[in-house]
């Protein structure tokens, strides 16, 4: 009877203590590693101005790309996370780093447009470009989309469609573009 | 003596009878000790067989039966804690007698009986039971499958061995988990977390259809799965089991022991441990990727037990790694789509015991304190402390090798005092009133750089039952029960701002509004709920061997921390689920109708009910958001007016002594009447049957089990329409992720093989094999089923060893 006594005081101060002192502090703000709120198109072609276009989370509409029929555009893709304003990260260099376990694809919609690597794409370790750089070259004049993919860990790395790649979408984008005459 | 004397002896003799009957006035005065060590019992019960003589002891254990009459007669000495003792004697004169009562000592293999001696948490209230046996041939197997075989339960599962139990087609908050006297706290809300709890630690399984013992709850409106673990002998012994399973699908097999010693006085220690080990499962046409698993159970108990008073020390701890399907790991809703076009699973490697990222991470440690002391002959009072830890790691595939990093991370410590005073007035009446307290602390680790999908939170609650129970006699029993609780919830939320102000949060509860972060606003939600639950019911004798039960059960339930913060992206669903702020506590009504017939050769009995559910919490498909994944249709928590009912039937053949079938059945329906349609999730038909065969000779069984699961034809339509470029052109496909899979068969055979026949060391041999026809088949309450099958044949040996 005793050693039950002692027990149950033990519990009840246990119980008691965890009562009081459960004053928790406040949680922390967790800093997300893994957020990509932004994606940065640059374009880049002889006689030009440079054009970037951004795509975010906040944009109501997909933003526009304007380029001129029969040229050729190195394409610079850039991952950014914005979530907060005072510490942007570019998630771009941790992409190029793991060029293996990634691949950025785009896909053209209702515009005759040809992409391919650029002299400054990144190769993963079995020399196939990432096309964080590309190349895209318009022929005909036309409106259409071109959705930017991000994919991760694909089954393969030569594709000619999306699917192809498998693995797992981190990103898919979509931007308007409008080839002038 | 000459014949004249005799003769007058017997005319005498047969005169005082004439004219009294008997001689009638004897006295039987006694006392009733405890075996082991001479202290005296009250309360027990002395009658005379047969007669209405009865008696009780008192404080100092004796006890005086008056008004005896001359003759033989059989007295039986009764204890609720022990088994009961007879003695014939014969009456001349007054008689002094002293007895000794020993507690209940068990056959192992009986249905272990909870507490008391009821052998049903509630009398009226169908219940099903598995005893160490049936737990023993499924001892490979997870608490949700094994107990799928029972109707009405179910296993809602994600991928091949997560499972968690349904119960008339509820589950997690609606579904209590009592071991040992004690509620499980663990992430029981989640869909994809299973139960931390190895059943090999246990020796019964109850499974209540109802919120009926509110001594443990009043919020679990699917219904209470009672696991008690093995009843102390009160002798000089040593006892315990070794389970070995070894299985060709995943390589691996599992171990499982546990050892009781006990002493004369009382004192007992008992340990017990389990492992499991498997690599990658196998479908029929592929290996499942990354479904390995790693578990390990153990725990000791240590106490002393007496027939009127005992207490317990237990500590358990349980700890799993389970590999999910890699292919289930998706990034958007083209990626399902990709994965429901595809026969197999879009990621097959040979293989493999490594357990890779998506993966869980569970330990659970529980140390609990009990104690109970039959304080009068009337009364118990019975105390149980209880805390437990559980830790969830949850791990994703991620970049820059932060896959090693856990994605969610939650430490969740509860502290439940349960405390309660039982007593009797007269014989007829049984009342029990008792205090439930608990305290639980959530913690998110914050290092996980991933948003937590649940917050801080700490929540109080304190709970107040009592019950009683009306039997005037063996034909006729009458239960009631009354539960009161109130919840406090103080929790630390981060909201987006934007969605904050979205939802009107801002202008509804900006008292809870903490601190402001920019992009992100630290909320400080305190909600209170006070429930109200309640349970009556009758079970009358029909006849020898009918028997009816009819029950009505009130259960009430706050939100669960899931249904109002849930925050996040389900990768393997490809759905943003959102918790609800406003949501207020669900009440629901059952009614259950219970039928039994009981007869050597042939036993039958249907449970039916109807459940009517107000402010029923589920998730619902409410939209789309665009992120930089693509678009992702959003599911958020809301509450709708739900109508269920159901039956269940089970019967047993005895068709020749050596063979039996037994057979189970199950259906649920369950609407929504808010939106008038089906309700999602909800268990299609089910039929159990087996046939067990016996040869006389060396008692081999072979038994043969059949499971049939029709297809769910009522099902809502969840559907959503993917936007995908085909060369060139935009084109819309329409996403079936709502369509149940086809019904399908499940054949498994078990041959058993008793090696010995001693009393003291009993052991079995037995070969299993599991889906027996290697059938490739989806389950609709697998919510992986758009990945892979179902795993296929699968060969096991098992040698269980009792000693």
């Amino acid at each position: 009877m005793k050693v039950n006594i002692s027990m149950m005081h033990i519990a009840s101060i246990l119980i008691l203590t965890t009562v009081f002192s459960c004053t928790k502090t406040d949680p922390e703000l967790v800093d997300e590693q893994e957020l990509i709120t932004s994606v940065i198109l640059t374009f880049t072609s002889d006689g030009e101005e440079d054009q970037q276009v951004r795509w975010t989370t906040q944009l109501n509409e997909n933003p526009t790309i304007t380029l001129n029929s029969n040229s050729e555009y190195e394409v610079a893709v850039s991952f950014l996370d914005e979530s907060d304003p005072t510490d942007v990260e570019d998630i771009t260099t941790e992409v190029k780093m793991e060029a293996d376990e990634h691949q950025v694809f785009f896909e053209f919609s209702g515009v005759p447009i040809e992409f391919g690597q650029a002299v400054s794409d990144v190769l993963d370790t079995n020399q196939n470009p990432l096309y964080i750089n590309s190349l895209w070259s318009t022929s005909s004049p036309g409106s259409g989309a071109v959705r930017v993919y991000l994919i991760h860990e694909p089954i393969q790395k030569n594709s000619s469609d999306r699917n192809g790649f498998g693995g797992e979408t981190d990103v898919e984008v979509d931007f308007s573009i409008l080839v002038k005459d | 003596m000459n014949i004249i004397k005799r003769l007058v002896l017997f005319f005498i003799l047969l005169l005082t009878s004439i004219i009294h009957g008997q001689t009638c006035d004897f006295r039987i005065l006694g006392i009733v000790k405890d075996l082991h060590d001479g202290e005296p019992i009250f309360g027990a019960v002395v009658e005379i067989k047969g007669t209405d003589f009865y008696g009780q002891t008192n404080k100092e254990g004796y006890f005086e039966l008056t008004g005896i009459c001359e003759g033989s007669v059989q007295i039986i000495v009764s204890h609720i804690q022990c088994n009961p003792v007879e003695r014939s004697l014969t009456i001349e004169s007054d008689v002094e007698l002293s007895f000794a009562l020993e507690h209940h000592i068990n056959e192992l293999e009986e249905i272990i009986l909870i507490e008391n001696g009821i052998t049903q948490v509630n009398t009226s209230v169908s219940e099903s039971q598995m005893n160490a046996d049936q737990l023993a041939r499924m001892s490979n197997q997870s608490l949700a499958e094994t107990l799928n075989v029972l109707p009405g339960v179910s296993a809602l599962k994600t991928g091949s061995s997560i499972a968690k139990p349904m119960i008339h087609g509820l589950y997690g908050s609606r579904v209590a988990i009592i071991a040992n006297g004690m509620r499980l706290q663990d992430q029981e809300w989640g869909a994809d977390h299973a139960p931390n709890i190895d059943l090999n630690g246990f020796e019964s399984v109850q499974v209540v259809k109802g919120a009926a013992a509110l001594k443990y709850g009043g919020d679990a409106s699917g219904g209470m799965i009672v696991l008690s673990p093995q009843r102390i002998r009160l002798k000089d012994s040593l006892y315990g089991n070794t389970i070995l399973n070894g299985v060709d699908n995943g390589k691996g097999g599992g171990l499982s022991s546990r050892l009781t010693k006990s002493y004369d006085n009382g004192f007992y220690f008992s340990g017990q441990l389990a492992t499991k080990y498997f690599g990658d499962r196998q479908a029929p046409d592929y290996f499942l990727t990354n479904t390995a698993l790693k578990e390990s159970s153990l725990g000791f108990t240590f106490g002393r037990s007496r027939i009127l008073k005992g207490w317990q020390l237990k500590y358990t701890r349980f700890q799993n790694e389970t590999g999910i399907l890699r292919s289930a790991h998706i990034g958007n809703i083209q990626d399902l789509l990709r994965a429901v076009e595809s026969e197999i699973p879009l990621r097959v490697e040979p293989f493999d015991y490594a357990i890779e990222a998506p993966k869980q991470q569970a330990l659970h440690q529980s140390l609990q304190a009990s104690y109970f002391n039959q304080i009068s002959d009337q009364s118990l009072i019975r105390i149980d402390y209880n805390y437990q830890i559980n830790s969830r790691k949850e791990f994703d595939v991620r970049r820059a090798n932060r896959s090693e990093l856990p994605a969610i991370d939650l430490t969740l410590q509860t502290h439940d005092f349960l405390g309660s005073i039982k007593w009797r007035n007269g014989f007829d009446w049984e009342f029990e009133w008792g205090l439930n307290g608990l305290l639980q602390d959530n913690f998110s680790n914050p290092e996980t750089g991933v948003k937590r999908l649940i917050p801080d939170y700490l929540k109080y609650q304190i709970g107040s039952f009592i019950t009683g129970n009306y039997k005037p006699s063996n034909i006729f029993n009458w239960e009631w029960g009354l539960r009161f609780d109130k919840v406090f919830m103080d929790a630390q939320k981060f909201y987006d701002t934007e969605d904050w102000i979205e939802r009107g949060y801002n202008l509804m509860y900006s008292d809870y509004e903490q601190k402001n972060f920019g992009t992100q606003l630290l909320v400080n939600p305190k909600l209170n709920f006070l429930n109200i639950s309640a349970q009556t019911g009758i079970a009358i004798r029909l006849s020898d061997s009918d028997k009816t039960t009819l029950s009505y059960i009130l259960t009430q339930r706050a939100p669960n921390v899931s249904e109002l913060f849930s925050d996040g992206l389900h990768h393997s669903l490809a759905t943003i689920e959102y918790g609800n702020l406003t949501l207020d506590k669900e009440t629901s009504h059952k009614v259950l109708l219970g039928f039994k017939k009981e007869n050597t050769r042939l036993s039958f009995g249907i449970d039916s009910y109807l459940n009517s559910v107000s402010n029923f919490i589920y998730i619902e498909p409410t939209g789309v958001e665009q992120t930089t994944r693509g678009a992702f249709p959003v599911w958020s928590y809301n509450s709708t007016k739900v109508f269920m009912w159901g039956w269940d039937v089970f019967g047993e053949i005895q068709f020749a002594q050596d063979l039996e079938y037994t057979f189970n059945a199950a259906y649920t329906y369950a609407q929504d009447l808010t939106k008038n349609e089906p309700l999602i999730l909800v268990p299609p038909f089910a039929f159990n049957q087996q046939m067990a065969y016996t040869f006389s000779k060396k008692n081999i069984e072979i038994l043969l089990s059949h499971r049939f699961t029709g297809t769910q034809n009522r099902f809502p339509d969840t559907n959503f329409s993917v936007n995908l470029i085909e060369s060139g052109t935009i084109i819309q496909k329409q996403l079936d992720v709502s369509t149940p899979p086809t019904g399908y068969h499940n054949l498994d055979i078990y041959f058993s093989l008793p090696l010995t026949n001693q009393t003291s060391f009993k052991s079995t041999i037995r070969l299993i094999v599991l889906n027996l026809t290697n059938t490739t088949y989806n389950d609709y309450l697998n919510r992986l089923r758009y990945y892979a099958a179902e795993i296929g044949r699968s060969v096991q040996l098992q040698l269980v060893l009792k000693y």
